[in-house]
This record gives C-alpha cells, structure tokens and sequence, in this order.
C-alpha cells in the first residue's frame, strides 16, 4: 500500500478539505464586500471540490460534498438544496471518467472541468425556470462560472504544491 | 482507494443508489423550498442563527485586520483627504449656523402649534455580523432578532439614511434586506415636490426611481424619504438624493453609507393606522331603537343646526 492511499492519509485530507471549506464559506460570509457590485468572486468552494476529487478520489467523499455544499446554499442564501445536488451529480461523473483523464495533460481536465461548471449553471438556470423562482441575472451567473473555471488551475497548483496533493494514477490503484 | 478497489461488480450499483438517494433527497428539499417557501426559509434562518455567531470568534479578527488594512490604504491619500475635509468643514460651518437658526425656529413654531413628536419611534441597535455572501444578493446580518423583539418589516438606518428592511428574523441574528438588492421596493415621497414613487434595488449602487407620476417635477438633488404607504416604513426617514443618469433614467444616491456598515439601528416601527371600513354616516344609530325613540331625536336634531345659527349671528352681532 503506497502511502498516499493509506487510511490515515486519507482521513488527514478528509479533515484538511472539510477545514478549507469552512474557511471559504467564512470568508465568503465575511462583511467586507458590501459596497463591490462588480465581478461576482469565484465559486471557490466547487473548484476545490473538483481539483481534490480528481486528485484523490477518496479525500472527496460524497458526505462531505452533501454537508459543505448544503452548509453553503444555507448560508448563502442560494435556494437550499439545488446547488448540492447538482455538485453531486457532476462530481460523480467526473469521478467516473477520472481514470480516462488522468493519462492526459492537464488541458483536457481543464476542458472536462469547463464543460461540469457550465453544465451546472446552465441546469441551475433552467430548473430555477421551471420552478418559477427568481433568476439572479444571466450575465451575472455566467461571470460566476468563468471565474470559476479560469481560477481552477489556481487551485490546483494550491493544492500540488503547498498541500502536497498528487494525482493517483492507475498504478496507484493496484496493491489493495 | 478502498472504495473503488472493491469488488466492481458490487460496489458500483451500491454507490449509484447513494448518489441517486442523495440526488432525490436534495431536489425534494428543493421542491419543499419552492412549495412551503416560509418554513424553509425560517429554517434556514435558524441554521444561521446556530452557525453565524458561533463564527464570530473567527469571523472578528479577520474582519478588524481587513479594515485596518482599508484604514491603512487611505493614509496614503492623506494629503489631498485632509485638504478636502478642510474644505467641507468650511462648508459645514456655513451649514451649522443655518442650522441652529432653523433648529430655532422650528422649536419655536413646534411650540406654538403644540405637536407631540411621534414617542413610540424608538429603536434597537444591533451589530452587523455577515453579509450575504453572494453576488446576486445584498443583504447583511446583524447581532439582534426575536429575543430583542425585532419583527420581520421592520426598517433598519445606519446613522443618517434608511438602510433597508428587516426580512427573516431568527432567534438571536436577523437578516436586513438593503435597499440595492433586487428584491428590495419601498414607497418613497421626493421632496419638495411632493412626488410619490417607488424606489426598486437592482442589485447596483443606486437603486432606480420608477413609477413616478410627473417626471418633469423631480430635479436631481431633490431629498428622497419614506412615505410610510402600506404601512411598512414609518413616514419620514431619509433615503438619499435623486441623482439622473445619463440613459436618462432617476436613481436614487442613498444617504446610508453601505459599504462601511458597522452599527444599525432598527426603527420599531408600529402598525399604521388602515381604514377598516367604509364611511358611515353621522347621525342616529341605524336602526333605531322604537318608535319613541324615533319621535325625539328628528327634533333634537332639528334644534340643534338652529343653535348653531342662532350662536353664529349672536356671535357676530357684536
């Protein structure tokens, strides 16, 4: 067993990732902004979900996905639920195509991760139309999008070097 | 690792039937949300109730660096700020005597016309604990709610302007609506026209001006205050200025500082007096009571305008 799929690892992480969400959610809640009506800030909270679940699958699990992003469109005052399930979905796709992906450069998961945000907002505007409710604005919730996919690489390179968080590739998967 | 290294052919199925649980159980809630909006939103005030202040031993270091840093910015500019504070001190003086003289005045006049200022505007202060968090929404959160009597509606001023409303009260936090969220309409009245219109946030600085009955009547410059229509605000309180932009629509430039909101104050305001009912007429109760009754007061009514005519020319007589 190598060490990074070694169970004390993964629970480190585990703890690590749930910390730096609540960190964002904190800082998200923090009243410094109140006077900007410029760029909406990234949605950090998903391009860290993202980057570590493609790195290590197992850091990642689905509980915490569910209590962050549920603690998130509580206190964000995003309609409850909606946002979390649709995190769901996508991480659970990525992490079905994540073996396929880690055999190509970094451009083509950036591609994938592009397609999963822009799937998310589409489908959160969409079902917010059916449902009736009141839309936040389109050109605001695509900059939220794009932001989020350009901070990406950020996070990445974040989580590579200063959290020491490599991409487990097949072989990895092999001795247990 | 453990989970995908399992055997395929069973775990795979398991784990698709806890994401589409997951899944289910996460649109049902938002369904719920759309459905019974109230309950949901009251439970979402009573996480934050529960989660907010208990931040703040996080949230009170941070927030005070990231304002001395914002203090720490504008030495920078001392120079040119302190040459302008010069300036509108010199202005301000002017201002100050005239308004002692009005202040004067207005007491003297209030005395003469014997007016009881309004008692029961008082109001609760509360501290400003979170803001949204998000960039579709301005609202923020403040330290006081239903355990210091706050009620949902109430309007909140920092110490000049109207901020915003109370919406969504918890136990110890409330939220306040501001005034530039897109949610946001209030009546307002823009003196000293007099113009009744309705101030609608669009999630920008300036809240826009609109259903305004005669355009041509408002001036940039002109006050903008609550006119207490509906009965949500009390009448009175100041909003800003009316400001034209240059796609000629009004806006309005709020007197409240929001981007430095530390202390607010949340007015208690009391239910408006509303007409319950259409205008009766004066006279005898209706039916009467019997016919005895019906015999003396055609003639007691019928003396009375007499009375008054006879009082009227015997006092203008002499």
């Amino acid at each position: 067993m190598s060490p990074a799929t070694s169970s004390s690892h993964i629970w480190t992480y585990r703890a690590i990732f749930l910390v730096l969400c609540c960190i964002i959610i904190i800082g998200r809640l923090l009243p410094l902004g109140l006077g900007e009506s410029g760029l909406p800030g990234p949605d950090l909270l998903l391009a860290l979900t993202f980057a570590w679940m493609l790195r290590q699958p197992a850091v990642v699990p689905l509980l915490s996905i569910v209590i962050v992003f549920l603690l998130a469109d509580f206190l964000l005052q995003r309609p409850p639920g909606l946002w979390t399930a649709l995190a769901v979905l996508a991480s659970e796709s990525l992490r079905r195509r994540r073996l396929q992906m880690t055999e190509f450069p970094f451009l083509v998961e950036w591609g994938a991760i592009a397609g999963a945000v822009a799937g998310m907002v589409l489908a959160e505007r969409v079902i917010l139309w059916l449902l009736m409710a009141d839309l936040p604005s389109l050109g605001l919730s695509l900059t939220q999008g794009i932001v989020t996919i350009a901070i990406y690489p950020v996070v990445v390179a974040v989580s590579k070097y200063l959290f020491g968080l490599r991409k487990l590739g097949p072989a990895d998967l092999e001795p247990l | 690792m453990a989970r995908d290294s399992y055997d395929d052919a069973y775990a795979r199925p398991v784990r698709r039937l806890l994401v589409a649980v997951a899944v289910i159980c996460l649109l049902a809630l938002v369904m719920l949300w759309r459905i019974d909006n109230p309950r949901v939103e009251r439970m979402r005030a009573a996480i934050v109730d529960r989660v907010v202040p208990n931040m703040e031993w996080a949230m009170a270091p941070v927030t005070g660096v990231a304002r001395i840093f914002d203090d720490f910015q504008s030495y920078a500019r001392l120079f040119e700020q302190n040459q302008e504070l010069r300036r509108e001190l010199q202005q301000m003086r002017a201002w100050r005597e005239a308004a002692l003289q009005l202040e004067q005045e207005n007491a003297r006049l209030l005395d003469l016309n014997r007016v009881q200022l309004d008692p029961e505007l008082t109001f609760v202060t509360g501290l400003v604990l979170a803001d949204s968090g998000s960039p579709f929404r301005r609202s923020v959160l403040i330290n006081v709610g239903a355990r210091d009597g706050i009620l949902d509606g109430w309007a909140t001023m920092d110490g000049l302007g109207v901020v915003g409303r109370v919406s969504g009260v918890g136990e110890r936090t409330s939220r306040v609506l501001l005034l530039t969220d897109s949610n946001s309409r209030i009546p307002v009245t823009i003196q000293p026209s007099g113009q009744q219109a309705l101030l609608m946030g669009d999630n920008s600085q300036a809240p826009i001006l609109d259903f305004i009955d005669a355009r041509e009547d408002v001036n940039p410059g002109d006050r903008i205050i609550t006119s207490g229509d509906g009965g949500l605000f009390p009448p009175g309180l100041l909003v800003g200025q009316v400001i034209a932009t240059t796609d000629g629509r009004l806006r309005a430039r709020l007197a409240a500082d929001l981007v430095r909101l530390r202390f607010l104050r949340v007015m208690r305001s009391h239910p408006g007096t509303s007409l319950g009912d259409s205008g009766d007429l004066i006279g005898p109760p209706w039916p009467l009571p019997d016919e005895t009754g019906t015999e003396d007061s055609p003639a007691q009514d019928s003396v009375l305008p007499e009375e008054a005519r006879l009082g009227n020319s015997s006092a203008a007589q002499p």
